[in-house]
């Protein structure tokens, strides 16, 4: 009975990492412009750092989709969505008015996108933790 | 495989994919290429088109300034107000209680914002915070406290009159 909401969450983060990662295609400049907002990279590390955050992103949403190595993919989206926290985190409090660069588009960073990333965050735990067993049946059925 | 293996594996192969893909995109990221802040960018003073709050320029805010149809609001210290700010400023500091000061701001028609540095980050703060308490229409001013100077904008300098009753 559970299962499906497990399956659920798996198809909910896997097509979430895989649109962010197809919306910033169109315009990578753009993205590695929003990175570099962020003020936390050296800059000469920030273009290397945004195409493989897209890769990675594009990647884990794959294997989220299709079912194919689902627990690394969701400790994976677990550790991206634990970074996207910090640093939008770090940016509101340090007053840097930016664009969160989440999916593309001029979405500005804002409590809200941390709230949505703790969401995603939240889901993506549930299936890196039970994912692969019948742990999520058990742990629901006592 | 252990599954944090698996894990740096499919990170790896993730990245690979994306850098390598980098260069079929549109407008790839510039490999090899420092990409600063934007607003760290030469001539681009708290200048950042993609911004969420509305710039205004110098060259744009001071015909608002010498027909008082703006308020001025000095996101800087007490001591840097003081020792000179924008004709007529407010002095409001990240931090400080908006509310002395929220009547007269909400009767403006345009709040302007200004900083110290190239950054805007102070000013951004009080933007936003006021933004957030309903006023309509809060602008940063591109350039900050220095390119308003450098533009010979009007200043005078001493502490702020109306916020008297508040402590720096």
């Amino acid at each position: 009975m559970n299962r499906p909401l497990l399956v659920a969450l798996r198809l909910a983060l896997g097509a979430l990492f895989l649109w962010a990662a197809l919306t910033k295609l169109p315009d990578m400049n753009a993205f590695a412009q929003d990175v570099a907002n962020y003020r936390v990279l050296p800059a000469g590390l920030v273009p290397w750092v945004a195409a493989a955050v897209v890769g990675i992103e594009m990647v884990a949403g794959l294997a989220l989709l299709i079912g194919l190595a689902v627990k690394p993919a969701a400790v994976t989206a677990t550790g991206l969505l634990s970074v996207f926290v910090v640093f939008l985190v770090q940016a509101l409090l340090r007053g840097i008015d930016l664009r969160c660069g989440c999916f593309g588009g001029d979405e500005p960073a804002s409590w809200w996108t941390v709230a949505r990333d703790l969401a995603m965050l939240a889901a993506a735990l549930v299936v890196s933790t039970f994912s692969g067993s019948s742990r999520l049946r058990a742990a629901l059925q006592e | 495989m252990a599954t944090p293996v698996q894990a740096v594996l499919l990170c790896v192969a993730g990245a690979a994919l994306g850098i390598v893909g980098n260069r079929f995109t549109p407008r790839p990221a510039p490999l090899g290429v420092r990409v600063v802040p934007t607003a760290d960018q030469p001539g681009a003073i708290c200048e950042d088109p993609r911004a969420s709050i509305a710039r205004i320029s110098v060259e744009a805010a001071k015909p608002l300034c010498v027909a008082c149809t703006a308020v001025f609001v000095d996101a800087r210290s007490a001591q840097e107000y003081a020792a000179g700010h924008v004709t007529g400023a407010l002095h409001l500091a990240p931090g400080q209680p908006v509310e002395p000061l929220l009547a007269g701001l909400r009767a403006a028609p345009t709040v302007i914002v200004y900083d110290r540095d190239r950054q805007c980050a102070s000013a951004n703060a009080v933007a936003t915070d006021l933004l957030a308490r309903g006023l309509r229409d809060v602008r940063v001013l591109t350039g900050a406290w220095p390119d308003w100077l450098a533009q010979g904008g009007p200043g005078e300098s001493g502490a702020c009159a109306l916020c008297t009753e508040r402590k720096p």
